[in-house]
């Protein structure tokens, strides 16, 4: 038993004849088609020739029976990955259901999703003559009228985010000019908006496709653009937050973990406060990161998002009993306090006046009290030895010379090569004028008699094999001692938790990390959950929010009573593939350049780094690539009035069974860039005669036929025939059968639309041998073209975009005439869609000699392939007109039902299934 | 004006997808009325054929529309459209 009795491959003109009549004889047909619509080229043409009559009107009843008929199935957007013969003579097919991500039966049509997405691509449906956009309809006659997303995959700069930002989306809004749905879109995964604007390292832009081109897109610098934006003009973050759900939960810690999941928890309704042991919130991004990398008002403003939505915030609050908590209410608790303590160096001398942890350093500067080093006067004139290679070590020593040091030098036990620190901390750091001595280990910090610091002795190190970090590791080169003479030693070499504070109710790490499981983020007390460095170590910020936003979804699961496994917290696509993003384009130009500032030497805590004017940010975000092509930005998702977009949708195989296929897999055109001599692709006004017929249609992209390098009316336009058919020069020896006809139809179309236009069509010999074929040749003369025999040679532009055509009249006397013209069409012909080769494994489908499907016998079995139960209908055979395309449909349905009838049981035990078709 | 042979031949993909950044400019050029495509393209100091993308694309989703009688040169000129584009 099969599914099906029929397997028509491509809904073009000849696969819905042939599904149509296996139909109507009571066949059960599947009806594949890979685009988005049925139809194929001929619902794109003006009106076929020689009547005249419209295209649409003549195909669009088709379509639309092709998707009601009883006994056929059509399957649009959905492609057939492979054929296989069974052991009973019929065939398994896989079929491939592309993901639309939107739902058919909800999506009205109404393209609201077409005009609010932000991204525009080429409409391959209008011959690339106009934009249509990411998420789109096919055309305006599609059937079904149903949109589709094109989405690529994943853009790398939002795949490799780790706090979960659409980066793609913002920086699409951005280019759109919407900004603040730019910020809004950011809001989604995180309040910290202008934080991340600053002091994020930007791992999207070390992953941006452009970066192997020009160079990255600013991307963290959209962000703060959008963020400045907002801002400047909003004091609120403009959300709606639900009604309250009843349930609390307690965050401890009000660093990026702490202040996102507060965020997240937030807008899902739950009543949340955040308990912050030191006097201001925000964690390391108040109390360690510096003032001119993160002004402190951004963060407050980043906060203010936070508790604008009813977060409370507790300062000065310490907890350590996590107990208490439950006891006072709180339904859930999430320990997110980072990574507070400092690794010390663990040498004599570490307790002598002058040395301090580079974190207590920068907390002390921040907060402009509780130690003698926070003044710029009581550094001033004092040499500073930073140790460690880190961002905090960075961060100390460009704060050490902000604050008057005479000379900072940064040691570091290792490589430049190995430090960890981000390269452009290194390099501000070194602008700024941080000295670098590398390879060197502190071994003892001497002291004068009165305690104060003297030097730090060092020790000489070579690079040994790799350790468990994958780095070098530094080994003591013997007897190689040395003293940095220095009145101050600002340790930076490592940061820990103090979980050990919350260890009387869950498991610490001996390294002092909480001990949670990693995906659900829950300790072994089920309401306690921790989030961010306090459970990984030492991160940054951008993971630390992707910590915290990942907790807030879980604790939400876990207090509506869901499960914590079997789910993907952000279900992405798979990451485009790069080199095909690259592949899309010969050539790349960036349209506006964005001037890098050069870095500035600062000597006071002001922001360093200058904004984006709204003219680089625009211009900026107008490089991007588009990877992924839909960039996420859910305009769409906002504007559908049906609810009807669902980007989880996810491709789907399937297998069936079939008693017979019919191959209706069409042609290809012949791309016109390979007959250079023509200028196609170089010069504006040269299209083929597909565009033409696009511009002639009544859904044409222009509003009637314009010359697309300016827009002007065209007055003499010249068609050149056979264009790359009966040309040995490219390989294709045939003659296409249709170009000289339907460049007669354009003709006479043109004549009509343009009534002052001039047409001359340059040609070899007209063929015209259809019914009436000749006398529509006639009558386009008799209507003024123009047609002159012999081979245009080449075609050159004019400045003004009027193009000189050079060729060989030969009815007159073979001079060589150079004509000009405002627009030349190119009628070009046709070639083998050889994707046909890929559709069969197990056994090969023969071709001839011109790589069509060939029909072994033609003259009596049309239709009929070398495969039994095979067959093939219209233009995958060979060129055909559309009224032959169909006449071979017919006889490619008989040879089925012949053999359906005569060879397979499957199709006659089907036959009480069918609906009959009245006739 | 700016001429096909002299303009930079970008591919396709990098002139369509600079659209929606265009958008705002263009609409600022025809602030003032209704111009035509070489007029916007020499106002946003781009290539006219670009222009004539960013135009057309703006067009077919209801940014603009075409004034119905052509210059003497053989250009429509266009004019923004008040009004909530349409698809």
């Amino acid at each position: 038993m099969t599914d099906y009795d029929a397997l028509v491959v491509g809904s073009g003109i000849a696969g819905m004849e042939s599904a149509l009549k296996l139909g109507d004889m009571g066949y059960k047909v599947l009806l594949v088609e890979k685009e988005a619509s049925v139809g194929g080229r001929m619902i794109l043409l003006s009106k076929v020739f020689p009547t005249l009559d419209c295209a649409s009107c003549i195909s669009t009843p088709k379509m639309a029976a092709s998707i009601h008929h009883p006994n056929v199935t059509a399957l649009t957007y959905t492609e057939v990955d492979g054929i296989a013969r069974d052991g009973d003579g019929t065939f398994k097919a896989t079929i491939r259901h592309k993901p639309r991500f939107v739902d058919e039966a909800a999506c009205t049509g109404c393209q609201l999703c077409e005009t609010a997405c932000t991204v525009a691509v080429p409409d391959q449906f209008n011959a690339d003559m106009v934009a249509r956009r990411a998420a789109y309809i096919a055309f305006p006659q599609a059937v079904p009228k149903k949109a589709v997303l094109e989405r690529a995959g994943t853009s790398p700069c939002t795949y490799t985010c780790p706090a979960g930002i659409k980066a793609h989306g913002y920086v699409s809004l951005v280019r759109s000019g919407e900004y603040e749905k730019a910020f809004q879109l950011v809001l989604e995964a995180t309040p910290l908006v202008g934080t991340l604007g600053r002091a994020c390292y930007a791992p999207c832009e070390g992953d941006c496709t452009r970066a192997s081109l020009e160079g990255t897109l600013p991307i963290r610098r959209l962000k703060r653009f959008a963020a400045d934006k907002h801002y400047a003009a909003e004091e609120a973050p403009g959300i709606e937050v639900p009604p309250s759900n009843g349930k609390r939960v307690a965050v401890v810690g009000s660093g990026p973990a702490g202040l996102t999941a507060a965020w997240q928890l937030a807008r899902r309704g739950y009543g949340v406060k955040i308990f912050e042991a030191a006097p201001v919130a925000g964690g390391f991004l108040r109390l360690a990161i510096p003032a001119y990398r993160l002004p402190p008002e951004v963060v407050e403003q980043d906060i203010s998002n936070v508790t604008a939505i009813g977060v409370e915030i507790a300062t000065n609050s310490p907890v350590t009993d996590l107990e208490a908590l439950r006891r006072d209410g709180f339904d859930a608790v999430l320990v997110a306090t980072g990574t507070q303590a400092s690794t010390s160096l663990n040498v004599p001398g570490e307790k002598l006046d002058g040395v301090l942890s580079g974190l207590k350093f920068l907390r002390a500067t921040k907060l402009g009290s509780g130690t003698d080093l926070s003044g710029k006067r009581e550094l001033a004139g004092r040499r500073v030895v930073v140790v460690g290679g880190g961002n905090v070590a960075m961060d100390t020593a460009r704060t050490a010379v902000r604050l008057g040091a005479a000379e900072t030098t940064v040691a570091y036990r290792r490589g430049r090569e190995e430090l960890p620190a981000h390269k452009a901390e290194v390099d501000d750091a070194e602008h700024d004028g941080v000295r670098f001595t590398f390879l060197v280990a502190p071994v003892e910090v001497i002291g004068d008699a009165s305690g104060k610091v003297t030097g730090v002795r060092c020790q000489r190190m070579a690079l040994g094999k790799p350790d468990a970090s994958g780095r070098r590791r530094p080994e003591p080169i013997a007897g190689s001692e040395f003293v940095i003479p220095c009145d101050t030693v600002l340790v930076a070499i490592g940061m820990a938790p103090e979980g050990a504070a919350f260890g009387s109710t869950i498991s610490v790490n001996a390294n002092g990390t909480l001990v949670a499981d990693k995906r659900t983020l829950q300790t072994a007390v089920s309401h306690v959950f921790a989030a961010g460095d306090v459970t990984t170590g030492a991160s940054d910020i951008t993971r630390a929010v992707g910590e915290g936003r990942r907790a807030a979804h879980m604790i939400d699961r876990w207090l509506c009573g869901e499960t914590l496994d079997g789910f993907e917290l952000d279900d992405l696509l798979p990451l485009v593939d790069k080199p095909s993003v690259l592949a899309r384009q010969k050539a790349y130009g960036r349209g506006g350049a964005l001037t890098e500032a050069g870095p500035v030497t600062a000597r006071d805590f002001a922001e360093i780094e200058a904004p984006l004017t709204e003219s680089e940010a625009r211009a900026a975000a107008g490089d991007c690539l588009d990877c992924g092509v839909c960039s996420e930005c859910q305009e769409c998702v906002t504007a559908c009035p049906s609810d009807a977009i669902h980007l989880d949708m996810r491709e789907r195989i399937e297998e069936v069974t079939v008693g017979a296929v019919v191959v209706a897999t069409g042609y290809k055109l012949f791309t016109a860039d390979a007959k250079p001599e023509y200028g196609f692709g170089r010069y504006k006004n040269v299209i083929t005669g597909m565009q033409m017929d696009r511009l002639l249609a009544p859904t044409r992209p222009f509003n009637t036929v314009l010359r697309p390098g300016d827009g002007k009316v065209p007055e003499r336009i010249a068609y050149i025939l056979c264009t790359g058919s009966r040309d040995e020069t490219v390989n294709n020896p045939l003659c296409s059968r249709f170009c000289c006809m339907y460049s007669i139809k354009q003709n006479q179309l043109v004549m009509g639309a343009l009534p002052l236009a001039e047409v001359t069509v340059h040609y070899m010999d007209i063929r015209a041998p259809g019914k009436r074929y000749d006398e529509f040749y006639e009558s386009a003369k008799s209507m003024g073209a123009t047609y002159v025999k012999g081979r245009v040679a080449k075609v050159t532009e004019k400045p003004d975009g009027n193009l000189i055509l050079r060729y060989e009249d030969i009815e007159h006397g073979g001079a060589l005439v150079e004509a000009e013209y405002d627009m030349v069409v190119l009628a070009i012909g046709v070639q083998p869609n050889r994707d046909v080769e890929r559709l069969f494994s197990g056994e090969a489908i023969e071709l001839n000699d011109y790589h069509y499907v060939a029909e072994p016998n033609e003259d009596l079995e049309p239709g009929r392939t070398n495969m039994p139960g095979v067959f093939v209908a219209g233009t995958a055979s060979g060129a055909k007109d559309i009224t032959d395309s169909i006449l071979h449909a017919g006889a490619a349905v008989a040879q089925v039902a012949a053999h359906l009838e005569s060879g397979s049981g499957a199709a006659r035990a089907r036959q009480g299934q069918t609906l009959k078709v009245p006739a | 004006m700016n001429s096909p042979t002299t303009a930079p031949n970008r591919d396709l993909r990098e002139i369509i997808r600079e659209e929606p950044l265009m958008r705002s400019r263009i609409l600022e050029v025809l602030a003032d009325g209704p111009h035509t495509v070489p007029e916007i393209a020499d106002a946003v100091g781009r290539p006219t054929h670009e222009a004539m993308y960013w135009v057309m694309g703006m067009r077919r989703y209801g940014w603009v529309r075409e004034i119905k009688d052509v210059t003497p040169e053989g250009y429509f000129r266009y004019q923004a459209v008040e009004k909530e584009p349409r698809a």
